[in-house]
């Protein structure tokens, strides 16, 4: 199948290993992204002016006319403003979390299992809330890792704020609330925000933190990713 | 706060001051509110109550200064009003955006995007003061150099507008 796909900024630069990521699992599942032209900046959570992130939101849907119904965007602010700006309009815009159901990911080819292993999947804010435009299942990286023979861990914290928002604002409010959720955790960090996982590592310890993609990737055999 | 700081707020969020009315008063975003963790008694209600009120919101407020954008309070409120965007607004309004913001606002009106290297050099005097410089080790699985795209097509007219009622 086809999709429009909205990279977004930090995709292009702090976050690329998210980007090779989800490129590599579309791929492997036999799904073609093809990248919006010349998208703009959604305006993450910096505007305070509603009408200005709608704006920003619609022009990039605006240039993916034509391109494909399936819009997809990693970055959780990103996939949030785009849903927002669509509305019940002409696209159907997801965060690659809305999609990756058993069923979806059942093209893959599965090479390891993760038996006795132990990992904490982690949501933070944006893709949980507000409920409008929040992922369908929010147990989605849970099934996937019990699936495959795992535990998880830090089923309190999941939906907990990790704080990256205020990082380069207030540090310290982002050390205390990102050390309250590395504390609850075991085994590495399952995340899918650019600012999560940046506010956890900058703040981990020995913990370690990983996209949700990494994690796919290294059960189809990939070497590198985990 | 003078009146047109007080008008943009309403402006900003597209909410009106009567909109407010139905809060309850309940609290509940207060029992949820991340702030809580950071500061004591962070009551999220005080604001839309002294806005509801017509009166100044303390520009020393604990959410303006730390809301997170979580959400927590919106997901709980039985109305689900949109506290951190009327909250973001207040900031706006008032003029009390961080260095990083502002460099985020710059770089989007240069490019389009968020060029990473220009907001690291346009925040590097607070990056330094503030001691983030001893992250560094951590990350440089986030430093990369690539140049600038420049978006050809930025604002052009007629939008898809917000026309859904919110609350
Ligand atoms: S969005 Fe802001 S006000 Fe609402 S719960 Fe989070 S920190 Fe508190
Ligand atoms: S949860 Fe909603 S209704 Fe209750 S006090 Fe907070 S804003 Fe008002």
């Amino acid at each position: 199948m086809d999709y429009a796909y909205y990279p977004g900024c930090s995709l292009t630069g702090s976050a690329r290993r998210l980007d090779k990521g989800v490129r590599k699992v579309f791929r492997l599942l036999g799904h073609t992204l093809k990248d919006i032209p010349d998208w703009n900046c959604c305006g993450a959570f910096e505007y305070g002016d509603r009408k200005e992130l709608t704006r920003l939101s619609g022009e990039n849907l605006r240039k993916a006319k034509g391109m494909a119904r399936e819009v997809i965007a990693p970055c959780p602010a990103c996939s949030k403003n785009l849903k927002e700006a669509n509305g019940d309009g002409d696209f159907r815009v997801y965060n690659p979390l809305d999609l990756f159901s058993k069923d979806f990911l059942s093209g893959l080819t599965i090479k390891r299992d993760l038996k006795g292993q132990v990992f904490t999947p982690y949501y933070g804010c944006v893709l949980l809330r507000p409920a409008e435009t929040a992922i369908p299942n929010t147990s989605v990286m849970e099934e996937f890792v019990m699936n495959l023979g795992a535990d998880v861990a830090g089923e309190k914290v999941k939906d907990r704020c990790c704080g990256g928002n205020r990082f380069f604002i207030n540090k310290w409010a982002t050390e205390k609330l990102s050390r309250m959720i590395l504390e609850k955790s075991k085994g590495p960090i399952l995340v899918f925000c650019p600012l999560c996982h940046m506010a956890l590592t900058t703040f981990s310890g020995n913990e370690r933190v990983v996209y949700f993609t990494d994690l796919i990737l290294y059960v189809a055999g990939e070497e590198g990713t985990l | 706060m003078n009146e047109e700081q007080f008008k943009a707020i309403f402006e900003l969020t597209g909410y009106r001051q009567q909109d407010f009315s139905v809060c309850l008063g309940c609290k509940i975003c207060a029992s949820v509110c991340t702030v809580n963790d950071l500061s004591p008694s962070v009551n999220p209600q005080d604001i839309l109550l002294s806005l509801f009120l017509g009166h100044e919101v303390n520009s020393d407020h604990a959410l303006v200064h730390y809301c997170t954008n979580c959400y927590r309070c919106t997901n709980a409120c039985p109305w689900g009003i949109r506290i951190p965007e009327v909250i973001r607004a207040l900031r706006e309004s008032l003029a009390l955006e961080s260095t990083f913001e502002r460099a985020f606002k710059g770089s989007l009106k240069i490019w389009g995007r968020v060029y990473e290297p220009y907001i690291f050099m346009k925040t590097g005097v607070f990056l330094l003061k503030e001691g983030y410089l001893k992250y560094m080790p951590k990350w440089t699985e986030y430093m990369s150099f690539h140049l600038p795209h420049g978006v050809r097509r930025l604002s052009s007219q007629g939008g898809p507008s917000d026309s859904k009622g919110r609350l």
